[in-house]
């Protein structure tokens, strides 16, 4: 198979050959190194930091603590501002950053870190989230302060005196009436671990300040308008003297969303005068964010034949010591939870609760493979129970077109049988092998606020400016072809910009699934601008009617005659000069308010895989998986496949191994040695994606975002398999050969 | 101080280096090379994979002066006069990447397994990359990337 010439991606060109260029890469002149000594202790009072002895060290300019800020209203969040740029007089978890040594190289800042003494006075710590919860759990914040419509919409609803910082309750229908007349009730609790991004680029900023010219970041940053409007409310910055630039993304996940590392390499170019270059290691990346760990609690009311009546679902995540965005995750879990079934009466109820361990924070698909792991196990059990098909029960209660998976947001807009259909008819089925399924409905896309701008020169060469972050997702791909197609002019002529807030227009951010969408939409908005743009000056200066006038390669048609564009502009503005621009705006009023209701659109997935299991080691082979996801329409059809590919593979980790461990407040596997991501020896011998194309999403020719909706039915269809063939449900992930051997042994031992 | 003389894309260079710095700090901070990246720090990623005399060996986990006299090929020395080479157009035309962090190191380790393999099976694939980690692609398309050269 060889890739169509219009698929091929630039970036992918420039990555192939080492040319492309991250922020890892970026050497300014007079550029300092920065390198973070963090905190030891899972919480505690820092009663004196002694910084002389590193600051007498060959190449140390500076050593910073929070005293260096004690100025600034330094205090920073996103849905709660629970967070000092570095510690202050406290630290909330082992791996806090507690004060930064600088240096004329790595080497010599790193060197300089153990001659800091910091002197500690140890508070009582709480890792986990239910032992948080309990009345006298130790408070890792004592007041919450919360901040509304601030970068999601909406705000936290945490409970004063309590670790908990959010607080979610929905409800409708008549959920008890349902409970007290069903047939059966099933009753579960499925824990979800925490685990870690691994992008393979750690965290990484250049930093540069002066007083005249404001910030300039390179950064990492999936959403550099929210690193703006955060350094904006630290320093006062205004937001046209934030500039910040994202050259390709060494991944993220949604672990360089929202906003991590900016503020403390902001702050210290802020304090120094001088570009500086912050680069964590990837064992700091792991103390920097991972997913909220949590525990679903489910309640299901079924009636004989299988329909489902009622579900409550109560979600404890685990947020870890800042909030981020855990207050979104923890609704966003909830909504996860139900499936795309028809369930006429929902309570549901997400806390996210501090502890002091790393903090929570989005990853691909928020809060859905916790959720999704937890609804999905139990509908294989509810089928097991009532002697049904897991399939066949799932089919008797899936949603049509139009239904709703919640009375209050947007119904969904597939077909979910079609995906569960598919994914049965394409899994082999081999003797000695278990099948599993699930399905999952998400509620990405949020946010349709973007602009985008398309500029069109002399020459007819094509500049995009969209502040869609390159991350690997072939989004500048993606834009540059949709330019290229709204304005009939040949892909080669279309360059996507670096991503630059002081060059492109807003937009909120590149995750949930949204950018194809909203950024797709807006570029093509922005090139019908410049279109409609060319062909009016085409009209006054051949003086014929507009509609006379076309856009072909190179130039405009008017009544078959070809001129070029350096013909148009040479004519039209006298000098053999110019250009043409367009802008197009993505607000919740586009289409007379047809983005407005959440969500955009429903990102669903439904896979089926087959296993072996080694019943004397307890270890599963993932042998055959097929993937399906309803993208409305493919724009890039490899790059589709891989994102659904790599969504299902990362997936795999969380489900058979993953899992960040504390022991003592003390997180004991944080490094690569350690902790184990999937690896190509584990990837399933044979792997299909189907992607199915009705041209019924939002966005561009019909597409929906995709992406994050691979992740979410990949454990719970290993667990079913494994239940199927061998008659063990293990409720916790990860699967790791010893729970799976010990629960063979159990079922064996008839206990 | 110490001498460091060594071929680097076929370019015999000579440098002074500290005994502590590593095969990666020369690469990218002296020499510019920044095609070669840093991910795990310990071995594990393969990102920073580049071959001294033609074996496979992660950057970051080599001291420099281990190089001394040796010949080093990274992700810059392959493509000639400006074309890829197949080993790079092979990932290109499968979409064997996405973000490209791991890319360099991957594209590297390929050249060894087919230096020494000349038709590696699927298992030989599997187990030669075993090495290098990639978080994007699910290994899928690196997987057919590399059967079409086999």
């Amino acid at each position: 198979m060889t890739q169509p010439a219009a698929q091929i991606r630039r970036d992918s060109a420039e990555k192939v050959t080492g040319e492309a260029r991250f922020v890892t890469d970026i050497a300014l002149p007079g550029m300092l190194h920065a390198r973070l000594l963090r905190s030891t202790m899972p919480h505690a009072r820092i009663t004196g930091i002694d910084a002389a002895a590193a600051l007498d060290m060959p190449g140390v300019v500076a050593v910073l603590t929070g005293a260096d800020f004690a100025g600034l209203k330094h205090e920073w969040g996103l849905f709660l501002r629970d967070r000092p740029l570095i510690a202050i007089d406290r630290v909330r978890y082992v791996g806090e950053p507690v004060a930064v040594v600088v240096a004329e190289d790595e080497y010599s800042a790193e060197e300089a870190l153990d001659a800091i003494v910091v002197d500690y006075d140890p508070l009582p710590h709480v890792t986990d989230a239910e032992a948080a919860l309990a009345p006298d759990a130790p408070l890792v914040h004592e007041t919450m302060e919360t901040l509304k419509d601030f970068y999601f919409k909406g705000e936290a609803k945490p409970l004063p005196g309590t670790n908990i910082f959010q607080n979610y309750r929905y409800e409708c229908g008549d959920v008890d009436a349902a409970f007290a007349a069903a047939d059966h009730v099933f009753e579960d609790a499925y824990d979800f671990p925490m685990v870690f991004h691994y992008a393979m680029e750690p965290h990484c900023v250049v930093a540069e300040y002066s007083v005249r010219e404001g910030f300039t970041l390179h950064s990492c940053a999936q959403s550099p308008s929210a690193v703006q409007k955060v350094l904006h409310a630290i320093f006062g910055t205004p937001l046209s003297k934030i500039r910040v630039i994202v050259p390709y993304v060494g991944g993220g996940f949604g672990g360089k969303a929202s906003v991590k590392l900016d503020p403390l390499a902001a702050g210290i170019a802020w304090k120094l005068q001088r570009p500086v270059r912050l680069c964590l290691s990837v064992a700091e990346s792991m103390l920097t964010c991972r997913r909220l760990n949590a525990r679903v609690h489910l309640r299901s009311a079924v009636a004989k034949d299988g329909t489902l009546l009622a579900k409550a679902v109560r979600v404890v995540m685990n947020g870890g010591a800042y909030a981020d965005t855990g207050p979104a995750v923890a609704i966003k879990a909830a909504n996860r939870a139900i499936g795309p079934y028809r369930i006429p009466n929902l309570r549901l109820e997400a806390q996210a609760v501090y502890t002091n361990t790393v903090p929570g924070a989005a990853f691909r698909s928020i809060g859905g493979p916790q959720a999704v792991w937890a609804t999905e196990s139990q509908m294989d059990t509810i089928a097991e129970a009532l002697e049904l098909d897991p399939l066949e029960l799932r089919r008797r209660n899936l949603l049509r077109r139009g239904e709703t998976v919640r009375p209050d947001l947007r119904s969904i807009d597939v077909e979910m049988a079609e995906a569960l259909g598919e994914v049965s008819k394409a899994l082999p089925h081999r003797p000695g092998e278990a099948r599993g399924f699930a399905v999952a409905a998400s509620d990405p896309g949020i946010m349709p606020i973007g602009s985008a701008m398309v500029r069109l020169g002399i020459d007819g060469s094509i500049t995009v400016m969209a502040n869609s972050v390159e991350i690997g997702q072939g989004v500048r791909a993606v834009l540059a072809k949709l330019a290229a197609e709204a304005l009939n002019q040949p892909i080669a002529a279309v360059d996507v910009a670096e991503t630059d807030t002081l060059t492109a227009p807003f937009d909120w951010g590149t995750g949930a699934s949204r950018s194809t969408v909203i950024m797709g939409c807006a570029v093509q908005e922005a090139a019908a601008d410049a279109g409609r743009k060319l062909l009016a000056m085409a009209a006054t200066t051949y003086e014929v009617p507009e509609s006379e006038c076309r856009l072909v390669e190179g130039g405009v048609l008017v009544r078959n005659q070809h001129h070029t564009f350096r013909d148009l502009f040479h004519r039209y503005f006298g000098i053999d000069s110019g250009d043409v621009s367009g802008i197009g705006s993505i607000t919740p009023q586009y289409r007379n308010g047809a983005f407005l209701q959440a969500p955009l659109f429903w990102e669903t997935a439904a896979a089926g895989c087959s296993i072996s299991v080694d019943e004397d080691t307890g270890e599963i082979l993932v042998k055959d998986y097929v993937s399906a996801a309803d993208v409305g329409r493919v724009i890039n059809r490899l790059a589709a496949e891989g994102q659904d590919e790599g969504a299902a593979m990362q997936g795999l980790g969380h489900s058979l191994f993953e899992e960040l461990l504390y022991e003592d407040g003390q997180p004991v596997n944080a490094s690569m040695i350690d902790y184990h991501v999937p690896l190509i020896d584990e990837s399933p011998a044979h792997f299909e994606t189907i992607l199915i194309e009705n041209g019924d999403g939002p966005g561009p020719g019909g597409a929906r975002g995709m992406g994050e909706g691979a992740i979410l039915p990949v454990a719970p269809a290993i667990a079913n398999a494994l239940a199927a063939g061998h008659g063990v449900r293990i409720k916790h992930l990860p699967l790791t050969p010893e729970k799976v051997w010990r629960s063979l042994r159990a079922a064996k031992a008839g206990l | 101080m110490h001498d460091l003389a060594f071929a680097v894309n076929g370019e015999q260079r000579s440098l002074q280096v500290e005994p502590r710095e590593l095969l990666i700090d020369v690469l990218r901070n002296q020499l510019g090379l920044t095609g070669t990246k840093r991910s795990c720090d310990v071995q594990v990623c393969g990102a920073c994979t580049v071959l001294v005399d033609g074996q496979p060996t992660s950057a970051c986990s080599t001291l420099a002066v281990e190089a001394d006299g040796c010949a080093v090929q990274t992700i810059e020395g392959l493509a000639k006069d400006g074309r890829m080479d197949r080993i790079q157009q092979a990932f290109l035309d499968h979409g064997a990447l996405q973000c490209g962090f791991c890319t360099p190191g991957f594209v590297m380790a390929v050249h060894a397994l087919l230096t020494q393999h000349e038709k590696p099976d699927d298992a030989t694939i599997r187990h030669y990359l075993h090495g290098n980690i990639c978080r994007c692609t699910g290994y899928v398309k690196i997987i057919e990337a590399v059967k079409s050269l086999v």
